[in-house]
């Protein structure tokens, strides 16, 4: 009698163990990964309910990449986030201590497990004969880009074009700063987001070109634009890498840390690369990287590091307030 | 319109070509009888088809002209479409942009954390928060001490803080509990470098004791362990602090004014010289991944100074009896600079004090320990013998809790209860078990010169248990029991610490907190 009930305590035990939990997981994004993580999140929950037998609902919120991490350093409860720049996730680390500082070395490729760059687009023809960075500060052209002081898309849109600059003239930062004073001033509407300057060059029809996210770009023709623009691929632009991190604080508060780890590292996953490819950000895995190397345009790329020494370098020397673009803007007006 | 105006004109011109072709083929052929009609023929025919083709060109010119205005129109248009469409979106997002700027118009909170008055950038801000304490100490088998079971006002503090110009902190503590009346606890203004570099001018908290630094509502008991007397309370001075690689080195290193144990500064100095109090703290396992050695901390502290002072003020604080001296967990004086023959004892010379110290919280647990050493040279004055000593007077405690509830515990910033209480809902708050050991220990070389030792202790043990309810993040209720019991003193006298020494202590503490 005994030995039966000690039984049935166990079998109890372990049913109560092995009973599927519901799990709430929610990925605070940037603005143009809308598409991404819907897919992305479908294929996740797939996987880990086959694999944990868990239930597990994935919730999204996007904006602008550092009205985002603000949101999170205030409360918002991000157990992962997927910005748009590192600078952003540091300064989770710092001001809200929500996550190591080294929160960069805990996933391969710097917690980036897709990359873009930075193109144009421009209307069908391509009417203004737009090839090149030094096209775009030509007179009469007419260039579409967000603020960098407050889209973090138009922050790497800004670096490609300094960096182009300053390879083109060995290092002169004066030149680069002029190149970018010239290309600004051919700026008619400063939006405040990335898919707000889409908007401005899609649908409102203003502008020549449109610098932007690749994969923003590519799906800008692809939804909205058949036949209406081209692409143009620069000679040289910019290494764009989106990090990832899970918000510790948050995560451990929540109990849902070992699955936001796992969400993440589902990104560096064949699968996962696929769903990225499939959105136009360019995979880090080689086998998936080689399958779809002809959607991508081949161009040469710097990274950040080259040209400014980092994120928080560029911050502090171009967009903080008095910032290398508030004086180009101050000239310009 | 163009198109027909064009066509009228070219009417225009045939119709007089042709009219002047008529006249002049009439005068020839009145000619024509005395000259060679064909010659005349072939020369008219001619002159038409030079004609024609003027008309022709005339024709071609203006069509020219016409496209040309025409493209120059259409850029025209194009041009004044892109700049309404750019004029309309622009507008558009000023619109947004007043929208976004309604939403960070300076925003007044009242809430849990007190009353703010915040710009939208928070490079501003104002709040104001609130503290109350009422006790209740009940004292058991005690020597028939008149007044000792009461129900004391410990704190009732308005907290003034803010920001101004984003690195500038001020804090502004004034105090209106029991007898002593309105005083300044806190008031100092601190700039902000970064979290590595800051620099803090005026009243606050000496950087030494461990306990000592824990915020006045965030204690685990009614009152600090017995370690706490022997370091500085608040002092007026200037110090550099803070924290690098992300909080795993705090550091701090100032000029005080210096004050005896146990004391605050009473906003002036009482002799010229300066103390130089120094801490520094590591967490090394602060920003790493490893979560069960995050909550660990240790570090030393220590300050130096030479009192040249004739009074007191270098001394213990008197709270508890009248003279200087230490006190128990019940507030109660236990050794007292009461030599015999009506001499007074001041401080004079060097005081220096050190402390290790170190905690670990981990989940809802937690653990803190110091130890602290409070060595000075006094000075007997007054009556005969006029000696002076060296007295090294030593403390430690341990102190460790755990949250029934589950919440996490930590050094700062209190428990915060995942369910409020709310009975409704079968909610109640959060619960915390606590408890204590501490032990004082006063140099043998105090007595009998410095100290009596038939009314003053050599030593104080005590051990406490507790029980804290935290109903949510602002109000709180306390109990715990303290036992103290002592070696010396307990001789006759009807005042501290005579009747104080003469039986063990045993306390029940209560306390209610509202805190915002």
């Amino acid at each position: 009698m005994k030995t039966m009930l000690s039984g049935l305590i166990i079998i109890a035990i372990s049913l109560a163990g092995a009973e599927a939990k519901e799990i709430k997981l929610l990925n605070v994004s940037y603005d143009p990964t809308r598409e991404l993580y819907q897919d992305f999140n479908t294929a996740f929950a797939r996987y880990w309910e086959a694999k944990t037998g868990d239930k597990l609902t994935i919730q999204q919120s996007h904006g602008g990449s550092g009205k985002q991490a603000r949101s999170v350093i205030d409360g918002l409860q991000g157990d992962v986030v997927t910005l748009a720049l590192a600078y952003d996730i540091d300064a989770m680390a710092e001001k809200g201590n929500l996550l190591p500082r080294d929160w960069q070395k805990r996933l391969p490729n710097n917690s980036a497990p897709y990359t873009s760059t930075i193109l144009f687009l421009v209307r069908q023809g391509n009417p203004k004969g737009i090839k090149d960075w030094d096209d775009l500060v030509r007179p009469g052209v007419s260039v579409i880009t967000p603020n960098p002081k407050t889209s973090g898309g138009a922050r790497w849109n800004y670096l490609a074009a300094w960096g182009y600059a300053l390879k083109k003239h060995n290092g002169n930062e004066k030149k680069a700063r002029e190149f970018v004073a010239a290309l600004f001033k051919n700026v008619p509407v400063l939006d405040t987001g990335a898919r707000g300057a889409t908007t401005t060059f899609v649908q409102r029809d203003i502008g020549d070109a449109l610098i932007g996210w690749e994969n923003e770009a590519m799906l800008a023709m692809k939804e909205l634009g058949q036949g209406r623009f081209e692409l143009v691929v620069p000679s040289l632009s910019i290494l764009a890498e989106p990090p990832v991190a899970v918000v510790d604080k948050v995560a451990r508060r929540h109990g849902t840390e070992a699955v936001a780890k796992a969400y993440l590292e589902y990104l560096y996953k064949a699968e996962g690369q696929e769903i990225a490819a499939k959105h136009h950000y360019r995979p880090r895995l080689d086998a998936i990287a080689q399958k779809h190397a002809a959607e991508f345009p081949k161009l040469n790329l710097f990274t950040i590091d080259e040209i400014v020494g980092g994120w928080q370098k560029a911050q502090r020397t171009h967009f903080s307030d008095g910032g290398v673009f508030d004086q180009i803007q101050h000239t310009n007006r | 319109m163009k198109q027909q105006k064009g066509g009228d004109m070219k009417k225009n011109w045939l119709f007089g070509a042709v009219a002047m072709l008529s006249a002049q083929l009439a005068v020839s052929t009145a000619r024509a009888q005395d000259t060679n009609t064909v010659e005349i023929l072939k020369r008219l025919q001619k002159r038409i088809e030079e004609l024609e083709r003027k008309v022709k060109d005339l024709e071609g010119g203006k069509q020219v002209e016409a496209q040309g205005a025409d493209a120059q129109a259409k850029q025209r248009i194009a041009d004044l479409d892109q700049k309404l469409k750019i004029l309309e979106r622009n507008r558009e997002l000023d619109v947004e942009a007043a929208e976004a700027k309604t939403k960070e118009a300076p925003q007044i909170t009242v809430g849990r954390d007190g009353f703010s008055l915040a710009s939208a950038d928070r490079n501003y801000v104002l709040q104001l928060k609130g503290v109350l304490q009422v006790d209740s100490r009940t004292f058991f088998n005690d020597s028939g001490i008149a007044g000792n079971d009461s129900i004391p006002l410990i704190l009732a503090r308005p907290v003034l803080q803010g920001t101004i110009s984003q690195d500038f902190n001020l804090l502004l503590l004034p105090d209106f509990r029991g007898t002593s009346g309105a005083q300044i606890f806190d008031a100092y203004l601190n700039y902000r470098y970064n979290s590595a570099l800051q620099l803090q001018a005026g009243k606050s908290k000496s950087p030494i004791g461990l306990e000592a630094l824990v915020m006045d509502v965030d204690t685990l008991f009614n009152e600090r362990a017995l370690p706490t007397a022997l370091v500085p309370g608040r002092d007026l001075g200037i110090q550099l602090h803070g924290d690098i690689f992300g909080g795993a080195i705090s550091y701090a290193a100032g000029v005080f004014n210096g004050v005896g144990d146990a004391r605050n500064s009473s906003n002036f100095d009482f002799e010229d010289n300066k103390a130089f109090e120094g801490r520094v703290f590591f967490q090394p396992f602060k920003q790493t991944s490893i979560e069960a050695l995050q909550g660990l901390g240790f570090g030393a502290a220590g300050n130096y100074e030479k009192m040249q002072g004739t009074n007191v003020s270098g001394l213990p604080a008197t709270t508890g009896g009248t003279l200087a001296g230490f006190t128990t967990d019940g507030q109660q004086q236990f050794f007292a600079y009461n030599p015999a023959s009506n001499a007074v004892v001041v401080a004079n010379g060097e005081h220096w004090r050190v402390s290790p110290q170190g905690y670990y919280f981990y989940g809802p647990f937690g653990l803190l320990a110091e130890y602290v050493i409070s060595d000075q040279r006094v000075r007997r004055t007054v009556t005969q013998p006029l000696a002076s000593a060296w007295l090294d007077n030593r403390a430690w405690e341990i102190t460790g809790s755990w949250i029934l509830t589950g919440e996490d515990a930590a050094y700062r910033g209190g428990v915060v209860p995942r369910h409020p209480f709310n009975p409704r809902q079968g909610d109640w708050g959060a619960l915390q078990l606590v408890g204590r050991y501490a032990k004082v220990d006063i140099d043998d070389a105090a007595f009998p010169l410095f100290s009596n030792p038939n009314t003053s202790a050599h030593s104080a043990e005590s051990w406490s248990v507790g029980l804290n309810w935290y109903l949510n993040r602002n109000v709180l209720f306390k109990t715990s029991f303290s036992h103290t019991d002592f070696s010396g003193g307990g001789g006759t006298g009807s005042s501290a610490p005579a009747v104080v020494t003469r039986k063990d202590e045993n306390v029940l503490f209560t306390r209610i907190q509202l805190a915002f």
